[in-house]
């Protein structure tokens, strides 16, 4: 069975159309990759998938039940898309952390404010604590993210995208921020993650990473999937011409 | 030393009048600021073309003419003659009505830059947590932008702690206004010029204090960034 299944997805922002078409599914436990060159819609699916952009057209559902249709206005409902969100966790490729929060605030803020009457709130801090502690960041609780380096910084949001146990977590390419020496800790805790069976969908310019942690990759040009299928055979041994290309011209760089 | 108690005790009583001015100023235009910005943000174009273009005037134009024009052409136009009550009472409604307009414009300008100087990533890293619009804004976004507030605020805080002498054009009378009464004659003194002067010493004391209550404020502010 299926845990997500997108079907006929179609987006356009005024004229252009962003999205076309777009359809897969991904298993429980399973990590896809998502590749593509820029400006060719990866952002705005991911966006899709987390109801940060509403798509024209298509279906989106989680474990056999429709979250998102759009023909459906009764799913879009204001109310419930808050908690439909919670499905999915985002990664953004600027972290965007709360400034004002420490790295562990910043893990636990969701839950707390969750907590009606604050029963759980030292049960929420462990928590909170826990999940820095397997990012790697058990001493930088206290720090503030302007203390933080990015790569601290990425692994701090990665961990208050796991607070709230989504379903699937999403990552924005979540190297592309960061000064090259810092890419290999948050390379490394998202290779941990897929050890452990976490389901994820990681848009990534990362080759190399995309064909060694992922289960499946899609290769997106122009708002179509161009090509879909296991990640060593797309990334290894890509059938169509233009994964191909987009491919080499990655090698060279 | 006679002379001095008696200037002192002439410049507290305008100086009464400037911090009236003052605070009536601020209260009426911080809460009224944030309304016009709302305006000047609206997604409702001619609501936002209207308040801009009203920004804009006021912010180009001089306060000392807006105090003119508000307390002098109602009494032109209007069927009814001016709205103001007579007296000083009226004079001073009048000057901080065009007080309040006037840094109420400035204000939303401030405000303005404020919300909208807070990365939309903040709101939406909010919305995929899943909070609720009202905690985003109470919990995530309000002190980012207090934070961007609060030096620009200060400045043109500042700035209106001067600017209140400008109501003395319709007679409001606060300090410049008692101290400059000394060269005619006031309080049985005349020609006495050093009073007029001396009203620096409060300017510059209540700027002062002022200064160090937003330094306080922006460093209370700065165990973030
Ligand atoms: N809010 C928006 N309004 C208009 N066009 C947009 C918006 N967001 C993205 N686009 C356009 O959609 C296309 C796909 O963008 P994006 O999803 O960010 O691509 P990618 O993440 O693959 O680089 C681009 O041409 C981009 O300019
Ligand atoms: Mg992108």
């Amino acid at each position: 069975m299926a845990l997500l299944e997108v079907k006929n997805i179609e987006k356009h922002f005024g004229d252009t159309q962003v999205l076309r078409d777009i359809s897969f599914s991904l298993t429980e436990g399973q990590a896809l990759a998502i590749i593509g060159s820029s400006g060719s819609g990866k952002t705005t699916l991911l966006r899709c998938l987390n109801f940060l952009e509403t798509p024209d057209s298509g279906t989106i559902a989680v474990r056999d039940k429709v979250i998102f249709d759009a023909a459906d206005p009764t799913t879009q409902l204001e109310g419930e898309v808050r908690e439909k969100r919670l499905h999915f966790g985002l990664v953004f490729q600027n972290f965007n952390l709360f400034p004002q929060y420490t790295a562990l605030q910043n893990v636990t803020l969701a839950l707390h404010l969750r907590d009606e009457g604050n029963k759980h709130r030292e049960a929420i801090d462990d928590r909170g604590r826990e999940l820095l502690e397997q990012m790697g960041l058990a001493d930088r609780a206290g720090h503030y993210p302007h203390q933080l380096s990015g790569g601290q910084q990425q692994r701090v949001a990665i961990a208050r995208a796991l607070a709230l146990k989504p379903d699937i977590l999403c990552f924005d390419e979540p190297t592309s921020a960061l000064d090259p020496e810092l890419t290999g800790e948050v390379l490394k805790v998202i290779r941990g993650l897929a050890e452990q069976k976490t389901t994820m969908i990681i848009v990534t310019h990362e080759m190399a990473f995309a064909r060694d942690v992922a289960d499946e990759v899609i290769f997106m040009d122009e708002g179509v999937i161009v090509e879909q299928g296991p990640a060593r055979e797309v990334i290894g041994n890509p059938r169509e011409e233009r994964t191909r290309q987009f491919l080499s011209r990655y090698s060279e760089t | 030393m006679e002379q001095f108690t008696t200037v002192i005790g002439a410049l507290n009583v305008g100086f009464y009048q400037t911090l009236k001015l003052f605070f009536v100023t601020l209260l009426g235009s911080i809460p009224l600021g944030l309304v016009v910005s709302f305006g000047s943000m609206s997604r409702f174009a001619p609501l936002r073309w209207l308040t801009r273009t009203v920004v804009w005037v006021i912010r180009g134009t001089p306060l000392m003419l807006q105090l003119y024009i508000i307390f002098f052409i109602p009494g032109m136009v209007l069927p009814g003659g001016s709205p103001w009550p007579a007296g000083y009472s009226g004079r001073f409604l009048a000057a901080s009505v065009a007080f309040i307009i006037n840094y109420a414009c400035y204000f939303s300008e401030i405000y303005r830059g404020g919300i909208q100087g807070v990365p939309a990533g903040q709101q939406e890293a909010g919305l995929v947590l899943g909070l609720t619009k009202r905690q985003i804004f109470f919990k995530v976004t309000l002190l980012q932008m207090v934070k961007r507030i609060v030096p620009p605020m200060s400045n043109e805080i500042i700035t209106l702690v001067k600017d209140t002498s400008l109501a003395t054009v319709i007679s409001i009378q606060e300090i410049i206004w008692a101290g400059k009464a000394f060269l005619k004659s006031s309080h049985g003194y005349s020609g006495l010029m050093w009073p007029m002067f001396f009203t620096g010493v409060y300017f510059l004391a209540f700027s002062g204090v002022l200064t160090l209550l937003f330094d306080a404020l922006e460093k209370k502010l700065d165990y973030f960034k």
